[in-house]
């Protein structure tokens, strides 16, 4: 971790965006991620997935302000939570589900695994 | 009142009348947190005094402009709430609550609530969460009864409040902790509405949560970097003992 990041360290940027907070759990066939998406409607949530890492973007329904706050003494505005994880193993993209309720995110994946049956001598 | 490393510092002329104590630190879901900063805002608790000590963060708040602690004491005579806007370091827990429940002797606290969360990994499905308790003697045991507030019955218990109810017991204090089902690592507004409805059995505080659930929303944004911090100290918290099976022997 670089000296300026471990001075700056924002759950927030610039550009308006918020870091949500997150969970990943190893389920043993699959990884489960949660995200808490407060003051976030399902129709404005985006996850993508590659084999390895799990990208979400979601629009705030109603932005979040905060004035003259923090070093920056300015007017804040936030529109989305974002945020990208990278898993700890592979995952099958296609087989991966979301479902969204009461503000929380669930994503599952599947594990990539090519299982070889091993004969007992 | 200084006690080792931690003071309790005092407003001049701050008396107490047998209050009942209600701590409020951060934990799983931050239940405390939220609740005991609720019942401060809506009972329009004035501040009783601050904590300080060198196992603490070097860190002040700044409210409007004003210098504050982030271990602050709210109350009148009959109610004192502790709390905290920030972490507690594993390293200041037993400091702080052997100073904590020393005052709390000494002011003639005749009751000390702890107000917690109970993780639960399907707290998504549980609509309204539930509230258990746990005592530290038989007084206490017998006012949860007198209340009906469900005891837990089996388990382990980790963090400030499972230290806080020792510490009391060591002093002869009553003390109760009160869990609310809650979410692990997000901040749940739900549990700590459900955990103030049992809270209001004991002081009648006669305060509506339809409010708090109204800004629901608000809070979970407001209490993402506490609650980031409170789940990174978690491990060494012991947190995870709390969904151990204990061996049960006796």
């Amino acid at each position: 971790m670089s000296i300026e990041r471990r001075i700056i360290k924002a759950t927030w940027g610039y550009n308006g965006d918020l870091e949500p907070l997150s969970e990943l759990e190893d389920l043993g066939d699959a990884i489960l991620v949660t995200f808490d998406l407060p003051r976030v409607k399902k129709e404005d949530v985006e996850i993508n997935l590659t084999e390895d890492t799990v990208e979400l973007k979601a629009k705030l329904s109603e932005s979040v302000c905060w004035e003259k706050w923090g070093s920056i003494q300015k007017r804040l505005t936030f529109q989305t939570f974002q945020k990208q994880i990278r898993l700890p193993v592979h995952i099958n993209q296609k087989e991966a589900s979301a479902s969204f309720k009461n503000g929380i995110l669930r994503v599952v994946m599947p594990k990539l695994r090519e299982k070889v049956l091993i004969h007992i001598e | 009142m200084e006690n080792g490393p931690v003071t309790i510092v005092e407003e001049e002329g701050v008396t107490h009348k047998s209050p009942i104590v209600i701590e409020g630190l951060p934990d799983v879901g931050l239940v405390g947190t939220i609740a005991a900063s609720y019942i401060v805002d809506k009972m329009d608790y004035a501040k009783l005094g601050y904590i300080e000590s060198e196992l603490f963060p070097p860190v002040m708040v700044i409210h409007e402009g004003k210098l504050i602690s982030p271990f602050r004491i709210y109350g009148n005579e009959d109610v004192v709430v502790v709390l905290s806007e920030i972490a507690i370091p594993p390293d200041a827990v037993y400091p702080l609550t052997t100073a904590l429940t020393d005052w709390f002797s000494s002011i003639g606290a005749r009751l000390v609530i702890s107000v917690s969360g109970l993780p639960m990994k399907n707290r998504i499905d549980i609509e309204k969460p539930e509230v258990f308790a746990i005592g530290n003697n038989d007084a206490a045991m017998k006012k949860l009864a007198a209340k009906q507030i469900e005891l837990l019955q089996e388990g382990f218990i980790a963090g400030t409040y499972a230290v806080m109810l020792r510490q009391c017991m060591k002093r002869g204090l009553s003390a109760v902790s009160l869990l609310a089902q809650c979410f692990p690592v997000y901040p749940d507004p739900g549990a700590a509405a459900s955990a103030i409805e049992v809270l209001d059995r004991f002081i009648n505080l006669g305060i509506d949560v339809g409010e708090l659930m109204g800004r629901e929303e608000e809070i979970k944004l407001k209490a993402r970097d506490l609650m980031r911090e409170t789940a990174l100290s978690a491990p060494e918290m012991q947190k995870g003992v709390e969904q151990d099976m204990p061996i049960m022997y006796r």
